[in-house]
């Protein structure tokens, strides 16, 4: 079976128009591509470090408020300055983009603009027909573009099951960096917890350098769609390495190329790399052995009658329990039953109540601190 | 049960008390005596126009009914114009000429000496403007300045509504890092207090034949207390009282389709509310906001859709205001909507069913008053209607939907240009665009002279029904969830458009809405038609930067104290507009979104 072709999406800075991107992504999923949408209201900056961290063959854009010619140039530019102009750019924005605009930008090194009234499926042969092959890693490249192509490569191979796939996975020892598992059921807010950490590991330490491995699920027979990084703020930083992974149709919320990603990242020189599994069942056991130094639950309030925890088997390994939306009315009987939960296994685990969505939130300061102590 | 559950539960008590007067009317003799005789009264009270023609039209037209029944269903169910639940419109005469050349009465032959419209008509309705409202934004202020003047030269009342370039709507500076070229596109770039004093040079803002509108609502307190400080600049702070207009600041259908929110949902909810209660206080003739389902309706939504979100949100924005100890009526009058109106078959009824629903809300549920059970509508024509491809045919897009719109008897109206597709409006389409309501409302006859000329047809009545229990349906699921506010936060509604948004698009392209000159009756020419675009040059970018610069330096000192006691303010708990006033005096729009996002936090997008 072919490579997924990887792009990324996203709307200009000041730009909130994601209705046509959000139906274009869904068409390209159906088509089996990976798309790491970025969401609206970026700056060009954030776009083209997205892009090289998840190496993407392509960056599309889609703009509706104008200043796209100076917008699509900058992106181009700056994939140049750090390295990366064998990224492609292409994009479209309806009718605000004439033909004369589309012009200016083509000679400014953007591939292609769709106008008003190219139909979804024409997008789709586009992208399949340019994006579709892999490229060869060069020599010069910047760090980032460096660790971002050998990812692509560990991907690629565990997809082929090859036996580099496999040599990569058995180095757990001696890693230089602490690595956090964070796991839950789907809407528990995984993602803006970790977004919040990172913005206290950003504050708190001027120096760290923070990578972060997010899942997805692809979806079957079709691509996926990585969206992790639309709703992440704080994560938008030089200092952050993120990459988005679909699961490529492995069961129980990680991909077949995590443990060589992982290890490769935990050996890059990163203080700390946090990994994502995506939204995971009562059953769910997603971290092997020795995978992650630190296992961190994130649980929703609303998980149903008492009963429901005893089937969570995640709660018997996990080193931390966070009940996040504590603000929601059934929060207080939660802490309780979960307490009491824990009380059971009598492993001294951990219980946090936050509210992730709150800026300055004092229960994620506590995690943070709980994460840092145990280092 | 939330109070969208109540207002479920009092519009369906309402259906059931019209059914139970209609009933009562045919067993009840006295009741349905006194039902026909005011009906009655009602007609021959009724006065009579004419066509320039000479033909004789009542005023009012009303059904040809006389069982006492079918009266209750009428004056019950839909009322007349001006009258709960005001189905048929908020106010009694809305588009009619004014009273000259019209008998008096269903036999008076007594002449009326009314002649100019802006002056206060007879029988209590409201003065009249012109019901068009006229958009601009682009460039610098002064481009934009221009552009209204010209815009409003042979207005009798100036409205003016003006749109904001992306940094201002983000509450961004100019002369941010990686901004540059979006400086002016879209709308006006302002960035400080100088700018808007700029931006409406030449209009006595405290006419009553002046009124403002803004378009904006991330920022929208920061925006108002600037256009606040700009009026104060140039009349006196004996202005303040006298201003009109409207500011959008609908937090909620920013998170749920503009995606234009910059602090957190809690902590923008927060900054409206506190400029609510301080312009339900001090500026009394200022709509502080504007409850919007246009740009759900843009985002792809479905009209149900539309209208439920709208009308929900609205509800939520009550249930806010009233538990800070607002009295309803204080700030319920100031309450004004904004709905889209497209071409689909709902339109047809769309506003009059939320006029509805809104009364009955407002008046069961929350104890509401009259004026605070009207609901006041701006429509604007479907800007997502309108199609690039042979774009001539966008003029008679929007004339449908002109006429939709008021024949949903709307108090105002903005008729998108057929340009729209492309780029900022240009002057020629614009002046077609306004020129489309003048032949619709005064050229014509639909309109002017008869109030309900085109209301209550069987097909419309059908719609009614139809639209109004799938929008109680969305009410349900909405409490379902814990009310608006849970509901906006598990991004109910936002699925639930860009899902609409995508079977919409299905839709175009497997034929089942067909396009003309895209779909169907395409001429082959794919070239893009020669239109002026309006972008922003560079030197003009550079100049907003230069003057921002000159603002900050020449404010610094000041800025800072300010920015201070705003930041203390917010700290506290307190109500955070007067200090933002102060600020809005010597900072400009970023240093204060900047400080306040400290404090509270960054909006978190939602996918």
């Amino acid at each position: 079976m072919a490579l997924p072709i990887r792009i990324l999406t996203a709307v200009p800075i000041c730009d909130g128009h994601d209705s046509a991107i959000n139906t274009i992504n869904l068409e390209f999923i159906r088509h089996g591509i990976e798309v790491v949408y970025l969401g609206f209201h970026r700056y060009a900056g954030d776009i083209v470090r997205a892009a090289i961290q998840e190496d993407v063959a392509a960056i599309g854009i889609s703009s509706y408020n104008g200043g796209h010619v100076e917008f699509f140039a900058e992106v181009v530019r700056q994939l140049k300055r750090r390295g990366a102009s064998d990224i492609a750019v292409f994009g479209g924005g309806g009718g605000t983009i004439t033909h004369d605009d589309a012009s200016l930008m083509k000679g400014k090194g953007v591939d292609e603009i769709f106008f008003a009234g190219t139909s979804l499926t024409d997008m789709v042969d586009y992208v399949k027909k340019h994006y579709g092959k892999r490229r060869k890693t060069r020599a010069k490249l910047k760090p980032d573009l460096v660790l971002a192509r050998k990812l692509t490569q560990l991907e690629d191979a565990a997809g082929k099951r090859s036996p580099r796939a496999k040599h990569q996975t058995s180095n757990i020892k001696h890693r230089t960096s602490k690595v956090i598992g964070i796991t839950g059921p789907g809407g528990a807010g995984k993602t803006t917890l970790i977004d919040e950490l990172v913005l206290r590991f950003l504050t708190r330490d001027r120096h760290s350098r923070i990578a972060i491995l997010s899942h997805d699920p692809s979806v079957i027979g079709e691509g996926a769609l990585l969206g992790d990084r639309a709703t992440m703020i704080n994560s938008q930083d030089d200092r952050v390495f993120m990459r988005s992974m679909a699961t490529r149709g492995q069961a129980g919320g990680l991909s077949p190329a995590t443990e060589g990603c992982l290890n490769l990242l935990a050996h890059s020189g990163f203080d700390y790399v946090i990994i994502e599994t995506v939204g995971t069942g009562q059953e769910a056991l997603p971290f092997r052995r020795q995978l992650v130094d630190q296992t961190i639950l994130v649980m929703n309030p609303d998980y149903g009658a008492r009963l429901q925890l005893q089937k969570i088997v995640m709660l018997d390994v996990a080193d931390i329990v966070v009940v996040n939306k504590t603000d929601l009315e059934r929060a207080k009987s939660a802490l309780l039953e979960i307490e009491q939960r824990l009380i059971q296994n009598k492993r001294k685990q951990q219980i946090v109540a936050t509210v992730a969505k709150r800026h300055r939130d004092a229960g994620v300061d506590e995690l943070y601190d709980l994460i840092l102590g145990t280092r | 049960m939330s109070k969208l559950g109540q207002v479920v539960e009092a519009v369906e008590k309402h259906g059931r008390f019209v059914v139970d007067q209609v009933k009562r009317a045919r067993s009840d003799e006295k009741f349905g005596r006194e039902l026909a005789e005011r009906w009655n009264k009602i007609k021959t009270e009724t006065p009579i126009t004419r066509a320039p023609t000479g033909l004789p039209l009542p005023r009012l037209a009303l059904p040809e009914i006389d069982e006492p029944g079918e009266i209750a269903r009428y004056l019950f169910g839909d009322g007349l114009p001006g009258e709960f639940p005001f189905l048929n419109g908020a106010y009694r005469e809305m588009y009619l000429e004014s009273l000259q050349n019209i008998d008096q009465g269903g036999h008076g032959n007594k002449r009326s000496t009314s002649t100019n419209g802006a002056k206060l008509q007879k029988n209590g309705a409201r003065p009249q403007e012109e019901p068009t409202r006229l958009f601009s934004g682009l460039m610098l202020a002064e481009d934009t300045n221009r552009r209204f003047h010209f815009l409003s030269a042979h207005q009798r009342s100036k409205r003016l509504s003006t749109a904001f370039d992306g940094l201002t709507l983000y509450g961004i500076d100019s002369d941010a890092d990686g901004v540059f070229g979006k400086i002016g596109e879209g709308g006006v770039a302002i960035d400080t207090v100088e700018d808007m004093v700029r931006l409406y040079d030449g209009f006595d803002l405290g006419s009553p034949e002046f009124s403002a509108s803004m378009t904006i609502s991330g920022p929208a307190p920061i925006i108002m207390a600037m256009y606040i400080a700009a009026a104060k600049r140039r009349f006196g702070s004996g202005v303040v009282p006298k201003l009109r207009g409207t500011i959008q600041a609908d937090i909620f259908k920013e998170v749920q389709a503009q995606n234009e929110t910059i602090f957190p949902i809690e902590a923008s909810l927060r900054f409206l509310c506190d400029m609510i209660e301080w312009t339900a206080t001090n500026m009394p003739r200022w709509y502080p906001v504007s409850i919007s389902g246009y740009h759900i309706g843009e985002a792809g939504s479905t009209p149900v859709q539309q209208a439920a979100y709208t009308l929900s949100n609205g509800f939520a924005y009550v249930e806010l205001l009233t538990a800070r100890g607002i009295p309803v009526d204080q700030f319920g009058p100031r309450l004004s909507f904004f709905l889209d109106c497209g071409l689909d078959v709902e339109y047809i009824a769309l506003a009059r069913v939320s006029r509805k629903i809104w009364a009955i809300g407002m008046r069961d549920v929350f104890s509401a008053g009259p004026r605070a059970q009207m609901f006041k509508l701006h429509t604007q024509t479907s800007g997502r209607s309108l199609i690039a491809a042979e774009f001539k045919n966008n003029l008679t897009r929007t004339a449908a939907e002109l006429m939709l719109a008021y024949m949903n008897g709307t108090n105002s109206c903005h008729s998108n240009s057929a340009d729209e597709p492309f780029t900022t409006p240009s002057e020629e389409w614009i002046r077609l665009a306004a020129h489309g309501q003048a032949i619709l409302l005064e050229e014509s006859g639909i309109f002017k002279h008869t109030m309900n000329m085109l209301s209550g047809s069987p097909g419309m009545k059908a719609v009614e029904r139809a639209v109004e229990k799938a929008i109680l349906d969305e009410f349900r699921q909405i409490e379902s969830l814990g009310g608006v506010l849970a509901a906006v936060e598990n991004r109910y509604q936002r699925s639930q458009i860009q899902s609409a948004a995508h079977r919409y698009e299905e839709q175009i392209y497997d034929g089942t809405r067909p396009i003309v000159g895209l779909t169907r009756y395409r001429d082959g020419s794919d070239e893009m038609p020669e239109i002026e675009l309006a972008r922003t040059p560079r030197s003009k970018q550079r100049l907003q930067i230069e003057r921002l610069t000159k603002f900050k330096k020449k404010n610094a000192d000041k800025a800072k104290r300010a920015l201070d006691n705003l930041a203390q303010a917010v700290d506290r708990g307190e109500n955070s507009f007067p200090a933002l006033l102060e600020a809005a005096e010597v900072c400009s729009l970023g240093q204060i979104t900047g400080r306040l996002q400290e404090i509270v936090g960054r909006f978190r997008p939602m996918v």
